[in-house]
């Protein structure tokens, strides 16, 4: 009894032995962590979905640029999450150095926590680093004909939008569908008729048949070939063309003018003591060189020269209008997306039964 | 253990129930062939698609490492706290007795039940920059979320009743009178564990970490919201294979994942080996 | 239950006892009961009634029942096929047997961000399988409600084989084999005798895998499409409320979730005292 006891327990002692070198092996395996180098800074980059390409390429322009200004390196630590969930987590405690948003109320909320202090609004102009517009994707050839907003509205157009409580990018879309037709350009919907506006919102809001979590995942699906037409920001759909993809791009009459913030955070950057290198930075976006990198991205320069000359792959709009119209950020998130906002009300009465 | 393998013994076979054997067989088959085969040789070819020199390309990369290095480093720190503590709730769970037990129990499984988002949500509530513990954290200059420490408490949170599950069965079924035996031999408390009651729980603690590690290599929405997904710092692989489907490197999303499931499939399968080979 | 707790089993040195309790105790306390207090705590700062308010709004109470009922029918369906597969797995020696028992953990081992993908990939309107049934049914899997049953099916796929499997094993064959010799069918064997000693495994693996899958986000919010009163279930409504920052609203249906998984799991447990007793 003993004995078997005995070598049982050696046994056992041999398999958690092998169960824990594997592991070892695995860890030491994957380690090898590399440090060196003399003094580099490090910048934190917190940003929204979809501009990461541009990121991708501004960066290392920033970068020899910071160097032969100063001989000092720069290493940069990114994330891109939505812009809501972003500006969230900066406040919560992610230090990072420089915010690069979708939209301008998620920038706010960290000047309410006090933890931008500075009048990030007159960097560059409006603090604005890159514009774009509200447009569709449709199918190559554009089978079911989608020229302009009365067209997603048709019983049997399946169409894909984000989520608006999980992605900037969808407040963007909703405040653009519902603005085109309060504004009377949408087909068979009266001018500052707030009523057929809001139905014309219930009717498109009734094609949509998947809500993904954010802007990029939203065209990825589409991607993947779901849905018949996808509302989404201008520059996703030039980024999803030059990876390859064959859906067209559909411009509306009357779109809203999308405007993405950024923004140093002092507190962060003062703890780091990272402000002066994060300031250029941000300095350098609105540099003729860093816009043209946006501009090759998709998205619509800021720059008057880069605009110009850029003109011919950005056409302007009959009805081009801002948040403006409907007050700011600070009315628009609760008239529109509130408990009782037009979009939740719409939402709650529509009562469509399972396809 | 050799009457389990073998097939319905004394029972004259009809022919009603060959085919009735040969039905269900089916009917397993192909449940399990639609529902997770299937799946998988999708993973399998969507990783293959672009071929192994391209799939070795897109995984050979630092950022990716470091990510790989991080899940494991979680996945290890998880299952060895579980498998001290785990342990001990198990024990208590089975041999011990005292008010509120029953209420413990219940609430063991919670974990499962709650969303990740909201296991992430809930640490930042108790140690973000406006949490409960604050200006305990503050100064100390303590980082939890937005780094590794809560990312590891994410993780043990989410796989928190797999140790425990499994091993309170296996030391119900145990012979407490060996154990007693042990005593009255005059064993000590720490050889009996060692010597009898361990032994017993040996498969009990194999399959517990395997479930452990292969939950904890595989958690995403509460590891994302309290990690912040930074590049090089608190991405895990999970997180990776969600970065790279966002910037449309399928090959290395799904190359990701086949090696995190790799991971997690050598265990189960090093396990199922192990216990095999002893029943022989 | 009772009986297994006698003081007589427990070490003799009264401190290890203690030592070990508190251990576990301080674990648990740490681990668990802290975070889910906070969630707790932030649901009900408000008190009771606002509770159920934010419960009950229209967008929240659909997505709750949709939770519930995809995870009832998981969960039947779950019970059927997994004990189906433990039994061939236990009772029928075939080909790729030992393949077949290694398969079914691997849906831990795959994150739900990926089973979500791999869904959509094979079942998805457009791929061959999802149009196949969608002419033949006339009934989508993704983005529909069947997806979300799809997807909670396959993560929660071992929690009833592997609770059944072992008291299969345990299972006294002599008993099935004596009643077979008395001439009972194999309807009446499993009914009679293989049935009451799995039951409770049964119900508390089914139990168990409804308790996983009121939780489910990663792959559900993939396949499921995500339209509020349509295919948006609990757990991707916590989320939105999250990230819209209605931290009450998100609190208070975690609250209500944790409620219905808790009676659940004290539900089997109460089944479980109950069967030992009888």
């Amino acid at each position: 009894m003993r004995n078997d006891t005995r070598l049982i327990g050696a046994r056992n002692g041999r398999a958690v032995l092998l169960l824990a070198t594997l592991l070892l092996f695995l860890l030491a395996a994957c380690g090898g962590a590399d440090t060196g180098g003399d003094k580099p800074v490090t910048l934190i980059l917190a940003g929204y979905t979809t501009p990461r390409e541009a990121y991708r390429e501004i960066i290392p322009l920033f970068q020899a640029h910071w160097k032969e200004q100063t001989g000092q390196e720069v290493v940069f630590e990114e994330s891109y999450l939505a812009s809501g969930a972003q500006s969230r987590a900066v406040l919560e405690g992610f230090e990072a150095d420089i915010v690069a948003l979708s939209l301008e109320a998620d920038v706010t909320r960290l000047v309410d926590a006090g933890l931008i202090t500075h009048d990030w609004k007159s960097v560059g102009g409006d603090g604005m680093v890159s514009d774009s517009v509200v447009v569709f994707g449709v199918r190559s050839g554009n089978p079911l004909g989608i020229t302009d907003w009365h067209d997603l509205a048709r019983p049997g157009v399946e169409v894909l939008t984000p989520n608006p409580k999980t992605s900037g990018g969808a407040m963007w879309n909703i405040l653009a569908l519902y603005g085109a037709a309060r504004r009377g350009f949408v087909d068979g919907v009266p001018a500052n008729d707030e009523a057929a506006a809001a139905a014309f919102l219930r009717d498109v809001l009734k094609n949509v048949s998947v809500m993904d979590k954010g802007a990029r995942e939203s065209i990825t699906n589409y991607e993947q070939g779901v849905g018949d037409v996808i509302i989404t920001y201008e520059n996703e759909i030039l980024v999803g063309q030059q990876a390859g993809h064959d859906y067209e791009m559909v411009i509306p009459r009357s779109s809203i003018l999308i405007e993405n913030p950024v923004a140093v955070v002092d507190s962060y950057v003062d703890k780091h003591g990272s402000r002066e290198v994060a300031e250029a930075f941000v300095q350098f976006l609105f540099s003729k060189e860093a816009q043209e990198v946006f501009a090759r991205h998709g998205l619509r320069a800021v720059n008057d020269e880069v605009a110009a000359a850029t003109a011919t792959q950005y056409p302007p709009l009959a009805d081009l209008f801002t948040i403006d119209y409907f007050g700011g950020w600070r009315e628009a998130t609760p008239t529109i997306f509130g408990d009782n906002g037009i979009y939740t009300t719409v939402f709650a009465n529509l009562n469509v039964p399972t396809p | 253990m050799a009457t389990i393998t073998t097939v319905v013994r004394g029972r004259p076979s009809t022919r009603s129930s060959v085919w009735r054997r040969r039905l269900l067989i089916g009917v397993v088959a192909l449940y399990v062939g639609l529902l997770i085969v299937a799946p998988l040789v999708a993973l399998v070819r969507g990783a293959f698609l672009e071929g192994a020199a391209a799939m070795w390309q897109v995984i050979n990369q630092p950022g990716v490492w470091r990510a790989f290095w991080q899940t494991l480093q979680i996945g290890v720190v998880v299952v060895v706290v579980h498998t001290v503590f785990g342990t001990a709730v198990a024990w208590v769970f089975v041999r011990d007795d005292f008010r509120g037990k029953w209420l413990l129990n219940a609430i063991m499984d919670l974990p499962f039940a709650v969303s990740p988002v909201v296991v992430g949500y809930m640490l930042i509530l108790i140690f973000g920059r406006r949490g409960l513990l604050a200006p305990l954290l503050a100064a100390w200059d303590i980082q939890v979320v937005f780094a590794l420490p809560g990312m590891v408490l994410a993780t043990l949170f989410v796989t928190m009743p797999f140790m425990v599950r499994v091993l309170v069965p296996v030391l119900e079924a145990f012979d407490v009178r060996q154990e007693q035996a042990a005593a009255t031999l005059g064993a000590g408390g720490w050889f009996t564990f060692r010597r009898v009651t361990f032994p017993a729980l040996r498969w009990g603690f194999v399959y517990g970490i395997t479930l452990t590690f292969a939950r904890a290599l595989g958690e995403f929405g509460a590891v994302l919201v309290v990690g912040g997904g930074i590049q090089g710092r608190t991405e895990t692989v999970p997180i990776y294979i969600f970065r790279a489907l966002d910037e449309r490197m399928y090959t290395g999303a799904y190359s990701a994942a086949l090696l995190l499931g790799l991971f997690s499939i050598l265990l189960i399968l090093g396990t199922d080996w192990l216990r095999r080979r002893r029943q022989e | 239950m009772a009986s297994m707790t006698t003081p007589a089993t427990t070490p003799r040195i009264p401190w290890a006892r203690l030592g070990i309790r508190g251990m576990a105790l301080s674990y648990l306390f740490i681990m668990l009961i802290i975070p889910i207090s906070v969630i707790f705590w932030d649901g009900f700062s408000e008190g009771m009634v606002t509770l159920w308010q934010e419960v009950t709004k229209p967008i929240a109470w659909s997505a709750l029942k949709l939770t519930l009922w995809t995870s009832a029918v998981m969960a039947i369906i779950n019970g059927v096929m997994g004990l189906l597969t433990a039994f061939v797995l236990v009772r029928y020696t075939f080909p790729g047997k030992t393949t077949l028992n290694a398969i079914i953990d691997l849906p831990l081992a795959i994150p739900t961000l990926v089973t979500g993908l791999m869904l959509v990939a094979l079942y998805g309107p457009q791929q061959v399988l999802g149009q196949w049934i969608l002419e033949h049914f006339g009934q989508r899997i993704i983005f529909a409600p069947p997806g979300i049953v799809l997807a909670l099916l396959f993560v929660t796929f071992p929690f009833v084989v592997r609770s059944v499997q072992p008291v299969l094993l345990d299972l006294d064959q002599a008993q099935e084999d004596a009643a077979a010799t008395l001439a009972a069918t194999s309807w009446m064997i499993f009914h009679r005798i293989t049935f009451p000693a799995i039951r409770l495994p049964l119900l508390s693996g089914m139990l168990l895998s409804f308790a996983r899958a009121i939780g489910e986000f990663g792959a559900i919010v993939i396949v499921a499409g995500n339209i509020p009163f349509r295919s948006q279930t609990a757990a991707v409504y916590v989320y939105g409320e999250v990230e819209s920052e209605n931290r009450l609203g998100a609190s208070a249906m975690s609250v209500a979730m944790m409620l219905i998984a808790f009676s659940v799991v004290a539900l089997v447990g109460y089944l479980e005292r109950r069967g030992r007793r009888g």
